[in-house]
């Protein structure tokens, strides 16, 4: 057991101590895969508590969020990359959208770094965490990792990012409004071609629905364990109706996401 | 004598078996190579790869083989491929990749383009034109990428000159 652990009476060997007070206990590896490869600069953390998270209206807030965004905008491409490597015999036509797929993310990747550099940022500056990658990756079908990256994590992004451009608009930041209205369009392929996907491969094989619902359960605990309370409490953002429809979900799918107490 | 339908088709589709190949092979090193700018880099080729292996794809069809048929190349390629896929060191696969085989498929095309009718094969120069434009920009960018990040221009010319002659040495790529 650390010994700092021993001190403090935590039996878990490990556990770390978090600012001298809060306990971090490890990760249940088996939620995760292991993380892609990074650069000297980069500061990799697990959890979101970890991370430097400035609140609204702090000096560096906004480029500590390009960078961050930058940050998983390549895990989103890695994730992606994974997918072709890892699936030669898919249908050639989903291929070719997540080769498309990686370019994209490259490409937002290069407008965040772009902006956050102009507003005085580096590469690198703050910690980042890569557990899309790690949540996605760690599934062999990829009915399931469509699901998770594609119709969860970039779906939850269109929801976001709609609020983002109206907040950028309201503050005058109009390059950053610009910034997302680019990044939106592109996001709303990327989820309309995995719900055509997902379709198409539960047709194909029912056994990929199944896969599908173990998948969404081992990533929702792998994202709560990520993102703790403290990254998770009072984030909620409005569905952005419009863009779900043109991304492909019913509108059935769309009402029961805008509004998640209609089927409880 | 001109090529026949036949070679066009058989030509054509180990061109389109190696451009998927090469898509692959940057998909893989994504996640596995550290530095940011080359994460940055192979995606953006990933999809240049992807586009030639599609329009090379298509002519297959025009071509009376199947849409989107790959043929294996010559052993020797595929072990060339496969070796060069399984690098581990960024400047290694860099220059592997950029440095021997763009080259020496562009060398292969324009062997191809000197061959055939050009009239009666136009849609496949039309093709070849475009790849070989596409990927003067992919070396291009890889060696400003280089020029960039200085750790990256370590290359092993030992190394990289015994990949190129393996390369020139594989008379054709059709088995």
């Amino acid at each position: 057991m650390d010994r700092g652990n021993e001190e403090a009476g935590i039996s878990d060997p490990h556990a770390r101590i978090l600012d001298g007070s809060r306990i971090l206990h490890a990760f249940d590896a088996s939620l995760f895969a292991p993380g892609p490869a990074r650069d000297g600069r980069f500061a990799v953390k697990e959890r979101w508590i970890e991370c430097s998270n400035f609140p609204v209206g702090h000096p560096e807030q906004v480029v500590q969020f390009l960078h961050r965004q930058m940050n998983e905008e390549v895990d989103s491409l890695e994730s992606s990359a994974r997918n072709l490597s890892d699936f030669p015999d898919e249908d050639w036509e989903v291929r070719m959208y997540l080769a498309r797929q990686c370019a994209d993310e490259a490409r937002h990747a290069r407008m965040f770094r772009r902006l956050f550099e102009k507003r005085g940022g580096t590469v690198g500056q703050y910690p980042v965490l890569n557990f899309q990658y790690r949540i996605i990756t760690q599934f062999d079908s990829l009915a399931a990792r469509l699901a998770i990256q594609n119709r969860s994590f970039e779906a939850g992004g269109l929801d976001a990012i709609t609020v983002s451009i109206e907040q950028a608009r309201k503050d005058g930041d109009f390059e950053l409004a610009e910034l997302y209205e680019a990044q939106i369009a592109d996001e709303i392929t990327h989820v309309r071609f995995a719900n055509e996907w997902i379709r198409k491969l539960g047709e194909k094989n029912p056994a990929n629905l199944l896969r599908i619902a173990q998948a969404m359960e081992i990533a929702s605990k792998a994202f709560a364990a990520v993102m703790g309370k403290e990254g998770t409490e009072g984030v909620n953002y409005p569905a952005d109706k419009q863009g779900r429809l043109e991304a492909g979900f019913t509108r059935e799918e769309v009402e029961i996401t805008a509004n998640p107490m209609s089927h409880t | 004598m001109g090529l026949s339908v036949s070679d066009r088709g058989k030509a054509v589709a180990t061109f389109r078996y190696v451009h998927v190949e090469l898509m692959e092979t940057l998909a893989q090193w994504t996640p596995t190579s550290p530095e940011m700018e080359v994460k940055l880099m192979l995606g953006e080729h990933i999809w240049d790869a992807a586009q030639n292996a599609d329009a090379l794809g298509k002519r297959t069809r025009e071509l009376r083989l199947p849409l989107q048929h790959g043929l294996k190349p010559v052993d020797a390629y595929v072990h060339l491929l496969q070796e060069i896929r399984q690098e581990r060191d960024t400047s290694r696969r860099l220059s592997g990749f950029y440095d021997a085989i763009l080259p020496g498929l562009d060398a292969r095309y324009h062997a191809y383009l000197e061959q055939t009718d050009a009239l009666l094969d136009a849609p496949t120069v039309r093709i070849l034109e475009q790849v070989r434009n596409t990927s003067a920009r992919m070396i291009r960018q890889s060696r400003e990428l280089r020029a960039e990040l200085p750790t990256l221009g370590k290359i092993d010319y030992g190394w990289i000159e015994a990949m190129k002659k393996r390369e020139s040495r594989i008379p054709t790529l059709v088995s």
